[in-house]
């Protein structure tokens, strides 16, 4: 234990830290309007996010991997409660209210499918239509329960497990061409049976913005609007008249990127994306102890840097808007206290190497 | 069950790693190049766009100014107009409303469910007009209780308020908003949707000096477009005030008296030419159209047979009857057809050209100069001239004297009249006039048609012997308390000799003051000149002429018009009665009155 200090990663932990208090400036900044002390609660979720860090910190990653499966198997199971008699907040059954906070139990689901999917994937050589098959419902299974709530954004981020997974084995050709295949058909038929009118619009939105100007893309040009106004240097921190004046929708949340690039210009957005890539960097390049714990790192971090991508791509409406807020940044206790969770076992894991005895 | 685990090669991880680190470096790059091109590159283009979402002009809109009299009585201002909505939509129970809207304005529910049923047609979301300019109180009482009576909504809007109600009505006009139909061309002149325009009268004359001009700010707006930041502001420049010549006593005075009459008076100061009074009956509120337009007093207002929104001293075409002797009078005198000691016979009618006319007086004037033939107003005498004189003479004395020409008053609409001659026959109906229509010119019938003020400038001219004054109602503008533009009269001078003027003015005080037609407008101590016209709508020679003469529309129109003192004349008053009856009997009574205050006697 004396040594944990020695091997512990601070320069990524220092990154991180560094976004979630870069996200608490600027969730302070986002809504000074709404009168809300959204930045004073984000602050109380990071400090026990960080308690919970500890915590996790200290189990052993053999813990972690055995119980993946039944912490997979409760958050299903409550998925599915919720799916039957969950409260509707803000349109979708997500939240699970417990007394002061809400849980989203989708932010955490994230979590045991890497843990289960990563110990699966070292039973695999190839991946052949039994394992695709798998694999899919270890991720099929969340991720339909989360896209009925209604939670698409979430959910389709669950999709990139399968991706990584893909990416991370050898994977047959055939089953990569069925897939585009049953990935085209996919989209049709959720686009026809599936999608809601206030998603369909977010998505004819995305395509023609000025169009729906008025309406769904309207968040979308306004969010462009304010990074491009912001310039270089931007407009200086609270001084964003998109933010201030309350242009800028879900700016605390999703468009907390806006508000940087509002407020603090290229400069700002540029140090961002440093703090982002020295955490991806580093968790991807490691010392490898065990397959399992691999796979567990790569898909983990996979998944953040998809909603990473998602997300700064939505604010300048390269991809529609999907209501995925950019990890560690974006106000969001769930959301925050999931990611600091999933850290913690890779932080774990990097250390573990370096000490067998732990 | 334990299933034996592929072991990762050292060279896998480090193949997969590799592909990792090549995809993130590659997903940085393309991001950082995304947000250079939106924040380096198309700067400008968003910061347009950011600028014009929170940067907005609003105009300032600049108060309209003041019509004031010629005492600085306040004949126009502003004021705010408070009106009282019913919004159906928040009404849940229409009983209780109505319990509420009669408590609070005062008037009896089913006055207030007349008003409301009248407007049941309309969508559900039209705001049903309850009360117009209601007063302060009771807007403070209902707008205190806003949570209770969800139903009602109060618009405030900038209005124009004519303190004397309906007095002068046609000499100030009325302004009205500007709406989408009048805004076009306007639109360059710096009027925008809304605006306050004039519409006739003064308010239309003198609009520009009237509207003052708009003031700008430049603010800084929220989303919800709450003003966060005043950046720049101009102040409005306050519209002039408008002085007129009018003395809004004596006009209300008249008015008074003259509430009973269709028709019109007006009353000229022959110093300047300025108008003093201009009386158009029946006249209407000018505050009427200030605020919400009422449809159907709108359609009641221009479907009322006596045109109240008509002025009948401008717009009115009448023949100018007896009256029109004075010209011809002139015209013979200054033809030299006659002389003031020419002496022709009236036997009580004339045959000319195989048609027998007859004069007012069928016993006969016998024999008698001009002087006594305006004094009695006798047709035959008249004929006579008229017969002597061609139609085109009489149209250029006519015209010579200010008839069947505008004025040029200061006033919108005027309107121009018919004055008969070859060549207007000529053009009118290409056929040759008939001499014999020469003699029903003669005395004031026939085709002529002249407008009440077109007679106050030619009996002005007359007063004034042969110096026409430019009649006007604008005495001066002021802007900031200091005058900045002022009328200077104006005369011309008509080509007829002063003596002749002489002799037709002694005629015109024998009517008044020697037993004439015009008897009844004496004054005593104040030498009245005038001359009556009673012009027939039937011909006496109508079958049951007697009976159909007691309806009210085929009464004659009655003419009174004059001036005093005989010398150094100050004022002509011009009196018509439209459908009044003898003129004797019915305008020219009205004449002391006016006299009377117009010199203070």
């Amino acid at each position: 234990m004396k040594d944990v200090y020695k091997y512990f990663d601070k320069f990524t932990f220092f990154a991180i830290i560094t976004l979630v208090l870069t996200g608490i400036l600027l969730i302070f900044s986002a809504s000074r309007e709404m009168g809300q002390n959204y930045w004073s609660r984000q602050l109380v979720w990071f400090g026990f996010s960080l308690v919970v860090f500890m915590v996790i910190f200290r189990v052993k990653t053999e813990m972690a991997f055995r119980y993946g499966i039944i912490i997979y198997g409760a958050l299903i199971f409550i998925l599915m409660i919720q799916f039957i008699g969950g409260e509707i907040v803000a349109g979708t059954r997500s939240w699970i209210k417990t007394g002061l906070f809400s849980i989203q139990i989708s932010e955490f689901i994230k979590i045991p499918i890497a843990l289960v999917l990563a110990r699966t994937l070292t039973r695999f050589n190839v991946i052949g239509w039994k394992e695709l098959l798998k694999i899919s419902s270890i991720v099929g299974l969340p991720f339909l329960l989360i896209a009925l709530q209604p939670d698409l954004g979430t959910a389709f981020m669950l999709l990139s497990f399968i991706f990584v997974s893909m990416l991370l084995k050898r994977t047959r050709l055939i089953l990569i061409v069925v897939l585009v295949i049953i990935g085209l058909s996919g989209i049709f038929t959720t686009w026809n049976f599936v999608l809601k009118p206030y998603q369909k619009n977010r998505i004819a939105s995305f395509l023609d913005p000025e169009k729906y100007k008025k309406s769904s893309g309207y968040q979308v040009i306004q969010s462009k609007i304010a990074i491009g106004s912001g310039g270089l240097t931007g407009k200086g921190y609270l001084n964003g008249t998109q933010s201030q004046y309350q242009f800028l929708p879900t700016r605390h949340t999703d468009f907390i990127v806006s508000v940087l690039g509002e407020e603090f210009g290229f400069m700002g957005i540029s140090f961002l994306f440093l703090f982002f890539f020295v955490i991806f960097y580093r968790q991807y390049n490691f010392k490898v102890q065990s397959d399992e714990e691999f796979y567990f790192v790569y898909l983990f971090n996979s998944i953040i840097l998809f909603q990473f991508i998602v997300n700064i791509l939505m604010t300048i409406g390269f991809v529609p808007i999907m209501g995925v807020p950019l990890p560690f940044v974006s106000y969001g206790g769930s959301s925050l206290l999931a990611f600091f969770t999933g850290e913690a076992l890779i932080f774990r894991i990097k250390i573990s190497s370096y000490l067998n005895e732990f | 069950m334990y299933i034996e685990k592929q072991k990762l090669s050292k060279q896998e991880i480090r193949h997969i790693a590799f592909i990792a680190n090549i995809l993130i470096i590659f997903v940085f790059i393309i991001l950082i190049f995304a947000f250079w091109n939106t924040q380096v590159l198309r700067r400008e283009y968003y910061t347009i766009q950011a600028t014009q979402n929170i940067i907005k002009d609003i105009e300032i809109k600049a108060p309209r100014g003041f019509i004031l009299d010629r005492n600085h009585n306040r004949l126009a201002e502003n004021k705010l107009n408070f009106t009282l909505f019913l919004v159906r939509e928040f009404s849940k129970e229409m009983p209780r409303t109505l319990d509420v809207v009669a408590s609070v304005i005062g008037k009896s529910k089913p006055d207030i469910q007349k008003r409301i049923d009248k407007y049941k047609n309309h969508p559900e979301s039209f705001m049903i007009p309850i009360e117009k300019d209601i007063s302060l109180d009771k807007v403070i009482y209902i707008e205190s209780r806003a949570d209770e009576f969800p139903e009602f909504k109060i618009q405030v809007e900038p209005a124009r308020a004519y303190p004397y109600g309906e007095v002068a009505s046609h000499v100030l006009g009325y302004i009205s908003e500007l709406n989408t139909d009048d805004l076009g061309d306007k639109k360059k002149m710096g009027y925008s949707l809304g605006d306050i325009v004039g519409k006739s009268g003064v308010e239309k004359q003198y609009e520009k000096y009237l509207k003052g001009s708009k003031g700008k700010q430049t603010v800084a707006r929220d989303n919800l477009g709450r003003i966060r930041e005043v950046i720049r502001e101009n102040q409005p420049i306050i519209g002039s005030n408008l002085v007129l010549t009018i003395d809004i006593e004596l006009q209300k005075y008249i008015e008074e008296i003259f509430k009973e009459h269709n028709g019109t008076v007006a009353v000229a100061e022959l110093k300047t030419g300025g108008i003093l009074a201009l009386v158009s009956k029946p006249n209407y509120n000018p505050e009427f159209f200030s605020g919400v337009l009422d449809p159907d007093e709108w359609s009641a207002l221009l479907n009322n047979p006596d045109k109240p929104l008509h002025n009948k001293c401008l717009q009115g075409l009448y023949s100018p009857g007896s009256v029109f002797k004075i010209i011809i009078a002139l015209a013979g005198l200054q033809e030299n057809i006659i002389s003031e000691d020419t002496m022709l016979t009236c036997g009580g009618s004339l045959q000319i050209y195989d048609r027998v006319f007859h004069c007012w007086l069928s016993s006969g004037h016998g024999s008698l100069n001009v002087i006594d033939a305006l004094k009695n107003s006798c047709n035959v005498f008249f004929y006579r001239v008229g017969k002597r004189l061609d139609v085109d003479v009489i149209a250029n004395y006519t015209q010579m004297m200010g008839l069947g020409d505008k004025t040029g008053i200061d006033l919108p609409n005027e309107r121009k009249g018919i004055i008969p001659s070859k060549e207007w026959r000529q053009n009118s109906a290409k056929e040759k006039w008939f001499p014999g229509e020469t003699i029903s010119v003669a005395i004031g019938g026939g085709v002529l048609n002249i407008t009440p003020i077109q007679t106050l400038k030619m009996i002005s001219t007359v007063a004034l012997r042969g110096k026409m004054p430019q009649l006007h109602l604008l005495k001066d503008i002021e802007s900031n308390g200091n005058v900045t533009m002022e009328s200077q009269p104006q005369f011309t001078q008509v080509p007829i000799s002063k003596e002749n003027f002489e002799i037709v003015i002694k005629g015109l005080y024998k009517v008044v003051n020697d037993g004439g037609t015009g008897n009844a407008a004496r004054v005593p101590g104040l030498d009245i000149c005038g001359k009556t016209g009673t012009q027939q709508i039937i011909s006496k020679e109508t079958p049951n002429y007697q009976n159909l003469a007691k309806q009210k529309k085929y009464k004659p129109h009655a003419w009174f018009v004059s001036f005093a003192p005989m010398d150094n004349p100050q004022y002509a008053v011009v009196i018509f009665v439209e459908h009044g009856g003898d003129a004797g009997s019915v305008a020219a009574p009205i004449a002391p009155f006016i006299y009377k205050k117009l010199f203070h006697k």
